[in-house]
């Protein structure tokens, strides 16, 4: 989230902005998928805990502060849940002065009222998270139903912790223009709005008290991982998005209370918010995201951040190496601009986290859904971690270009939707043609070198290029047998070429100088096999070898490795011929 | 010099401190044993730079031996073969020192 002007001071007691008896006491965590942020609101005659969080610690320690608040002064206790997920609530199941409908009332918008009633393990997220949660008591449904035809009706309520609510519903807005609201006066002082914002869960509300504003999980409701859990709606989200920017551009509101990380201006919020509802207009029939979607998408994660640290850790030294020989060819500025392309150190801080992460996962510290999670953020940040597009001036853009693609298909996958591909006749003579051309011939000629020497910024372009995209096979003695003149075949030619470039990079990366290729034709199909001159022990680990089958399945092929009778590695590539 | 498991950010900083330690003690030839290394970072590849760097006056020797096809497949790709020599044993790499 970006920096702010609106921060509270966490955990600490100080005043609520905009309402002059209460005071806030919040309970800000970084941002996880495990527990949420809790804040904590007194006035004199009553506490009121916005989301308890997920973990039994933290609820503990809210209910310690609880405890010497009340040791000063009894007040009834509330706790409203912006939304009835576990990461919002369950911590508060285990803790004594929160398990007790008479001790704590708890307050949530009649759909996850419900869900908790009935212990339901899916809007709740419990299935996902593979928690228990036996049905829980609300002690006061918002926007109950029965509450539709009292709107401009304060309607009192005494609930059983003795406390007093007086609750309001404001008329509805049969043109759909603005959200439903109600406001909630807790005791003699706090004045708490409520607005229905469904779209990241049914249930999910949006509070404002004072001039603070809780805005529950909003702000990550399009995210991967997040879009498309159980009861989420893009519909729902886009309207309640487009409802709370009026609210936002006020001058009512001055910060931003999010449901995980740290609180944000109402100006950065709105931005933000646009770039959610983007988002969530881009996500038409996604699907559902669920335990079973959790575990594949932990298995293709594994897979895919397997070759994206190989990936990266090549791009990274592949820059390196071009600023050692320009600092060596004394052009020491060329070089560092070369360096800054890439940070380095942030993408081995990034691929270790992960790695550290997956460990947990294999230990059994972790779910399949936070695994997925990670790796979902790890690729997110990686993105952002290199220039792409000038890095692609001076290392092999192919390799740019599989980076990008390992990256979105992550993405992509992790959203519920399947990784573009596109099947067509393609001539796959001259495509193999073409491919070995740009493995064989140097990006830049010694022409355009020479003819670069007078202008400062083309030579400097025009050597780091030379020095950083090295042709694969330049040092490789590669033949290509039994290849007709045109081969139509149906492939998909990006998939296709990436599938080749990495089965060269294998046999190159272990040192073979002689590499042959060989296609043959069945009736129904071509086959082309490649193969090595380099005898070593398995090179792929399981998971590159799924990933590699994967990739050949995509492109419309399938792929069966082995050894030729000297026993170096081969790789052999299946593909339909076009009738 | 031997070097076992995996070089990245946790341990890259003490490769390099032993390194370097060595060529402050007067040391300039300097062959790492690599058959004990699994996985090797981008961190870990700026070290091997930072060495040849500062071995490269003609009596210098600075050389990588035994390694794995995955830090083999790395160096290769990286372009880092061409700048220190890669021997698949010691013995093979000490012959010709």
């Amino acid at each position: 989230m970006p920096a702010g002007n609106a921060q509270l001071v966490p955990i600490i007691w100080q005043q609520l902005p905009g309402a002059s008896r209460a005071e806030i006491y919040p309970y800000i965590r970084k941002v996880d998928v495990i527990s949420s942020n809790s804040y904590l609101i007194r006035t004199p005659d009553a506490i009121l805990l916005i989301d308890p969080g997920g973990l039994t610690d933290q609820a503990e320690m809210l209910a310690s502060v609880i405890a010497g608040c009340r040791a000063e002064r009894d007040r009834p206790v509330f706790v409203i849940l912006t939304h009835a997920h576990v990461d919002h609530f369950n911590g508060m199941r285990d803790v004594p002065a929160f398990a007790y409908a008479n001790t704590a009332v708890l307050m949530v918008q009649e759909e996850g009222a419900l869900a908790l009633e009935r212990g339901d393990r899916f809007l709740t997220q419990a299935d996902m998270f593979n928690v228990s949660i036996p049905p829980i008591q609300v002690g006061v449904h918002l926007f109950s139903p029965t509450r539709q035809d009292q709107a401009d009706i304060p309607v009192e309520l005494y609930p059983a912790n003795e406390g007093h609510l007086v609750i309001t519903r404001s008329p509805e807005d049969h043109a759909g223009n603005r959200t439903a609201h109600e406001r909630i006066m807790v005791g003699a002082s706090l004045v708490v709005d409520c607005y229905h914002t469904p779209g990241h869960s049914p249930d999910s509300i949006c509070i404002r008290i004072g001039s603070l504003f809780f805005i529950g999980d909003l702000l990550f409701a399009a995210n991967p991982g997040v879009a498309g859990l159980s009861g989420w709606s893009q519909e729902g989200l886009v309207r309640s998005l487009s409802m709370m920017e009026p609210l936002l551009s006020g001058e009512e509101i001055t910060i931003i209370c999010p449901g995980h990380g740290r609180t944000i201006t109402p100006k950065d919020a709105a931005s933000m918010m646009t770039m959610v509802k983007k988002d969530a207009l881009a996500l038409s029939d996604i699907a559902e995201f669920n335990r079973e979607r959790a575990t594949e998408a932990a298995v293709y994660a594994e897979d895919c951040m397997e070759e994206v640290n190989e990936l990266f850790t090549i791009m990274a030294g592949r820059l390196d190496y071009v600023a050692y020989v320009l600092s060596e060819l004394g052009e020491a500025g060329i070089a560092e601009n070369a360096s800054a392309l890439m940070n380095g150190d942030k993408v081995d801080e990034l691929l270790d986290a992960f790695r550290s992460f997956a460990e947990e996962h294999h230990r059994g510290q972790n779910l399949s859904v936070h695994l997925a999670l990670k790796a979902g953020q790890v690729i997110g940040k990686l993105e952002r971690s290199f220039n792409k597009s000038d890095l692609a001036r001076i290392i092999d853009p192919s390799m740019i270009r599989r980076a990008e693609r390992l990256l979105s298909d992550y993405t992509t996958m992790f959203r519920g939707y399947t990784p573009p591909r596109e099947i067509a006749p393609v001539d796959l003579s001259s495509l193999l043609d073409v491919l070995v051309a740009g493995f064989t011939i140097p990006p830049c000629s010694d022409d355009d070198v020479l003819s670069s020497t007078d202008d400062d910024s083309a030579f400097a372009a025009i050597l780091m290029a030379r020095i950083g995209a090295r042709p694969l096979l330049e040092d490789v003695d590669f033949s290509m047998e039994g290849k007709p003149e045109h081969l139509p075949v149906v492939l998909d030619r990006d998939l296709f070429t990436d599938l080749i470039t990495y089965v060269l990079e294998d046999l190159v990366g272990i040192g073979s100088d002689t590499i042959r290729a060989e296609v043959r034709t069945t009736d129904t199909a071509a086959m082309l096999t490649i193969t090595g001159n380099v005898v070593t022990a398995d090179t792929e680990t399981g998971r590159t070898r799924r990933f590699l089958h994967g990739l050949s399945e995509r492109a419309g092929g399938s792929l069966t490795t082995g050894r030729d009778e000297s026993g170096a590695t081969q790789y052999m590539i299946q593909v339909s011929r076009a009738i | 010099m031997a070097i076992n498991g995996r070089i990245d950010t946790a341990t890259a900083p003490e490769l390099e401190q032993n390194i370097n330690k060595e060529i402050e003690q007067g040391h300039r030839k300097v062959l790492l044993n690599f058959a004990g290394v699994s996985y090797i970072s981008s961190g870990g590849l700026r070290v091997l730079l930072a060495t040849a760097k500062k071995l490269k006056s003609p009596e210098d020797k600075f050389a990588l031996c035994g390694l794995s096809p995955e830090v083999h497949k790395i160096l290769k790709l990286a372009g880092f073969t061409s700048i220190f020599s890669i021997y698949t044993s010691e013995g093979e790499a000490l012959a010709g020192w």
